[in-house]
C-alpha cells in the first residue's frame, strides 16, 4: 500500500480541533478574568474608601470631642474661677480623666495674656496677643492648629476655644499629645502594608507614617494628592522609591488636613494576584488538555482513515483478482475447447497410424528394423504428449467451468481428519509427521464437502511436495489446525516446514497458470481453483510463507447460520 | 447379430474421415455428416443405430440437432461428443435424450465402448417394443389390422 498524503489533512484537523475549543476557552477565561478583576478591584477600592471614611470620622470626632471638652469647661466655669491656677489645676485633672490626650491647659484674657497655665512648661505671663492662632480663635470662636514646634521646640498642636461673656472675652487652650494623636491616626490596619497619615495643606506630615516619614517633615509625594477636593479620591501611583501604592485621600478639618490611607498595590490586590495565578494555571492546564486531546483524536482519526484505506485497497485487489480470475477462466475454457478439437484429430490420426503399422507388421510387409522401432517410439511419444495436452485442457476446463456446488452443513472436526486420512499414507512414505489440532467446539459450516475436500487435498499435496523438496524423506512436518476466530468465522490453517515460497512469488501464488513445479508436473491452476472455491463460499484464503522455513495457508470460511 | 451402423456428425472433415477409417477397420458400418441438416437427411434414408454428435457446430448446433433427431427418430441412440467439459452442456444433452456423452479428445476404444452400450440399449428397447406389440396383437388382433 502506498502511504497516503494525510499530512495536510492531519494539520487541518489538528488546527481545527485546537482552535475551535481554544477560542471560546480563551474568550471565556479572558472575559471572566476581566470581570472578576474589575469587581475585585472595585471591591478593594471601595473597602479602601470605607476605611478612609471611617478613619476620617474617627479623627474628626476625636477633635470634636476635645474641643467639646474645652467648651464644656468654658461653659461650666466663669473666667474668675479659672484664672486661678489651683482651680485650673483641678479642672485639668478632671479633664485628664476624660481624655489622656490633653498635655496642658491654659486660660487667656482678651489681650492674649496667658493668665493661668497647668502643664509641664512655665508659660504663665506670656502674651499671645499677636499670635495668628489667637487672632483666629477670637475671630472664629475655636481653632485647631497644625503641628508646630512653638516655644517648646517639640511638635505639638493645640485646640483653642473662645468665650464671649457679658463683660469680657476669654480663651481656653489645650495642647494635644501628638504621640497619642499619632497612634490614633496610625491605628489603621489593612493587610500587611496598609497605613494612614495626616498631611497639612503644605504636605507636611502631621502624624508619622509607618513606612517612613517623620513628623513635621515634608512628604515627598505631597504633589500627587492635588488640591483640596470634596469627598474621597482614590488612585494608584508610584512613590519616590518606585513602589506602587493604592491611595485613598480625603480632606478633613475644614480642608486644612489631608488624611491619606495607602496600601502597596501588590498587597491590596493580593487576592487579585491569586486569582490571576489560578487563571493562568487553568489556561495552561486547559490548553495542554485541549492540545493533548486534539493530538489524540487526530491520531485516531488518521489511523482509522489509513486502516479504511488499507481495507479498501485490499478489497479492490480482491475484486481485481476475482474479476481477473473469471476473465482468465472464461478465456482459458474457450481456449481449451478449441485445443481439444485438434487434439482429437491428432489422437485419431495416431490411432490410425498405429493400427496400420500393426496391420503391416501382421501381414509381414514391414520388417522389425531399427527404423521401424524408432518410428514406433516416436509414435508412442505423440500419444504421450497428446495425453499430456489432454490433462492440461481438462484441468483448464475444470477451472473455467462454473460448477454448481451443493452446500450442506458440515462438521469440520469430523470432516477434516477424514480428508487428512487420504494423504496419510503418502505422507508416511515420505517420513512426514502429521499433527492435527482441531478445536472440537467449531461451529458447523455450510459448504460443498467435495469442494472443501478438493481445496484441502490441494493444500496437503502442495505441502507434501514442498516438504519433499526441502527434507527428502525424513523430518517433514505437516500440521493442520482449525479453530473459531469469531462466532461467525472458522479458520483452517495448513502449515508445512517445507521449502517455502519466495516473497516475489507470494503475490502471484493464486494467479492461474503460475507454477514453480517442473514442466509437466503442475498446471498452475490448483491454488487458483482453491482460491475461487473459497471466495465463492464467502470465505478468504491467505498465505504466509518464509523461504526455507515453511508455509501456512489459512482458510477463513463463514459459519453456518 | 445385426451389424452396428454408426453415423459421425462433426464439422471437422479430417476428424470424420480418419475416424470413419478407424471404425471401418474395427468392423463397423460408418457414415458421416458435416452438419446437423445433413445428418437428418441421411437418417431419413438409412437405418442408423447410433449417432455420435459433436456439440459445437456451425449452423444447427449439437443440441438442436439432437432434439430434432429425437423428435423424428426416437429410436436412434445419440452420443454427444464435446470439447467442453461443462456439466451444464452434458446435462442439457442428457435431458434432451442423449444416451451418453464423451469428452474430446477421446480414444477409439472408449468411443466404441459407449457405442456398444448404446446399441445394446437400443436392442433392449426394440425387444420391449416388439414384446408390447405382440401382447397388443394377442389382446385385440382387430386393432392391429386396423393400424396396418
Amino acid at each position: 500500500m502506498k502511504p497516503k498524503p494525510y499530512g495536510a489533512l492531519k494539520k487541518t484537523i489538528l488546527t481545527c480541533m485546537i482552535l475551535v475549543p481554544f477560542i471560546p476557552f480563551i474568550l471565556v477565561l479572558g472575559i471572566g478574568y476581566y470581570n472578576f478583576t474589575a469587581s475585585l478591584e472595585g471591591a478593594t477600592i471601595s473597602t479602601m474608601k470605607r476605611i478612609v471614611e471611617d478613619h476620617r470620622q474617627m479623627i474628626e470626632s476625636f477633635l470634636n470631642e476635645r474641643s467639646g471638652d474645652l467648651k464644656y469647661i468654658l461653659d461650666s466655669y466663669p473666667f474668675d474661677v479659672l484664672r486661678h491656677t489651683e482651680n485650673l489645676q483641678r479642672v485639668f485633672e478632671n479633664l485628664r480623666k476624660v481624655s489622656q490626650a490633653f498635655v496642658d491647659l491654659g486660660i487667656f484674657n482678651a489681650d492674649g495674656l496667658h493668665v493661668a497655665y497647668v502643664g509641664p512648661f512655665q508659660l504663665t505671663g506670656r502674651s499671645y496677643g499677636q499670635s495668628p492662632w489667637f487672632q483666629e480663635v477670637i475671630k472664629k470662636g475655636y481653632y485647631i492648629s497644625d503641628v508646630f514646634l512653638g516655644y517648646r521646640q517639640i511638635p505639638h498642636f493645640i485646640i483653642a476655644v473662645a468665650k464671649e461673656d457679658s463683660d469680657q472675652r476669654w480663651v481656653i487652650r489645650a495642647t494635644i499629645d501628638t504621640h497619642r494623636f499619632n497612634e490614633l491616626v496610625k491605628s489603621v490596619r489593612i493587610g500587611k502594608t496598609g497605613e494612614a497619615y495626616l498631611l497639612d495643606a503644605d504636605g507636611t506630615f502631621q502624624t508619622e507614617r509607618r513606612s517612613g516619614g517623620t513628623l513635621m517633615q515634608k512628604d515627598a509625594e505631597r504633589y500627587r494628592y492635588g488640591t483640596s477636593h470634596e469627598g474621597i479620591k482614590t488612585f494608584i501611583d508610584n512613590d519616590v522609591q518606585g513602589q506602587t501604592y493604592l491611595y485613598a485621600t480625603t480632606w478633613l478639618k475644614d480642608k486644612s488636613w489631608l488624611l491619606v490611607v495607602r496600601q502597596e498595590k501588590s498587597d491590596a490586590f493580593k487576592s487579585l494576584q491569586n486569582a490571576t495565578y489560578v487563571i493562568v494555571m487553568i489556561s495552561v492546564l486547559g490548553g495542554a488538555g485541549i492540545v493533548a486531546v486534539a493530538f489524540f483524536l487526530t491520531g485516531r482519526i488518521i489511523r482509522r482513515m489509513e486502516r479504511m484505506d488499507a481495507e479498501k485497497d485490499q478489497l479492490g485487489q480482491q475484486l481485481i483478482r476475482a474479476s481477473r480470475l473469471a476473465e482468465i477462466g472464461e478465456m482459458a475454457a474457450g481456449f481449451a475447447h478449441e485445443i481439444n478439437n485438434p487434439l482429437q484429430i491428432i489422437k485419431n490420426e495416431y490411432t490410425l497410424i498405429d493400427m496400420i503399422l500393426a496391420e503391416l507388421k501382421e501381414k509381414g510387409q514391414l520388417r522389425e528394423t531399427e527404423d521401424v522401432t524408432e518410428l514406433q517410439d516416436s509414435l508412442d511419444q505423440i500419444h504421450k504428449q497428446v495425453e499430456r495436452c489432454a490433462t492440461i485442457t481438462q484441468a483448464i476446463l475444470k477451472f473455467g467451468r462454473k460448477s454448481e456446488s451443493v452446500p450442506q452443513d458440515l462438521d469440520l472436526p469430523a470432516f477434516i481428519p477424514e480428508v487428512t486420512e487420504m494423504v496419510a499414507k503418502k505422507a508416511s512414505v515420505h517420513g512426514i509427521a502429521i499433527k492435527q489440532n482441531i478445536s472440537q467446539r467449531l461451529n458447523l459450516v455450510h459448504v460443498d464437502p467435495g469442494q472443501l475436500q478438493q481445496v484441502l487435498l490441494n493444500l496437503y499435496n502442495n505441502a507434501i511436495d514442498a516438504i519433499i523438496e526441502r527434507h527428502g524423506s525424513a523430518g517433514g512436518e505437516l500440521s493442520i489446525e482449525a479453530d473459531a476466530i469469531s462466532n461467525a468465522h472458522v479458520e483452517i490453517r495448513v502449515t508445512d516446514n517445507g521449502s517455502g515460497i519466495r516473497s516475489e512469488n507470494l503475490k502471484k501464488i493464486f494467479t492461474p497458470f503460475f507454477t514453480t513445479k517442473p514442466v509437466g508436473k503442475g498446471t498452475g491452476l490448483g491454488l487458483a481453483v482453491c482460491y475461487g472455491i473459497i471466495a465463492k463460499m464467502g470465505g478468504e484464503m491467505t498465505v504466509d510463507s518464509q523461504e526455507n522455513v515453511g508455509t501456512t495457508f489459512s482458510i477463513r470460511i463463514p459459519a453456518a447460520v | 447379430m445385426e451389424k452396428i451402423k454408426i453415423m459421425l456428425v462433426d464439422d471437422e472433415e479430417r476428424f470424420l474421415s480418419t475416424t470413419k477409417k478407424l471404425l471401418i477397420k474395427k468392423g463397423y458400418e460408418t457414415l458421416t455428416a458435416t452438419s446437423g441438416a445433413e445428418a437428418l437427411e441421411t437418417l431419413k434414408q438409412k437405418n442408423i443405430h447410433v449417432v455420435i454428435l459433436d456439440v459445437k457446430m456451425p449452423g444447427m448446433d449439437g443440441i438442436e440437432t439432437l432434439k430434432e433427431i429425437k423428435r423424428q427418430f426416437p429410436l436412434v441412440e445419440v452420443i454427444m461428443l464435446t470439447g467442453h467439459a461443462t456439466v451444464e452442456s452434458a446435462i442439457d444433452g442428457l435431458k434432451s435424450g442423449a444416451t451418453d456423452y464423451l469428452m474430446k479428445p477421446t480414444g477409439i476404444e472408449e468411443l466404441l465402448e459407449k457405442v456398444e452400450e448404446a446399441f445394446e440399449k437400443r436392442l433392449r428397447l426394440e425387444e420391449k417394443i416388439r414384446l408390447a406389440q405382440t401382447r397388443k396383437f394377442m389382446k385385440s388382433p382387430r386393432e392391429i389390422l386396423r393400424e396396418s
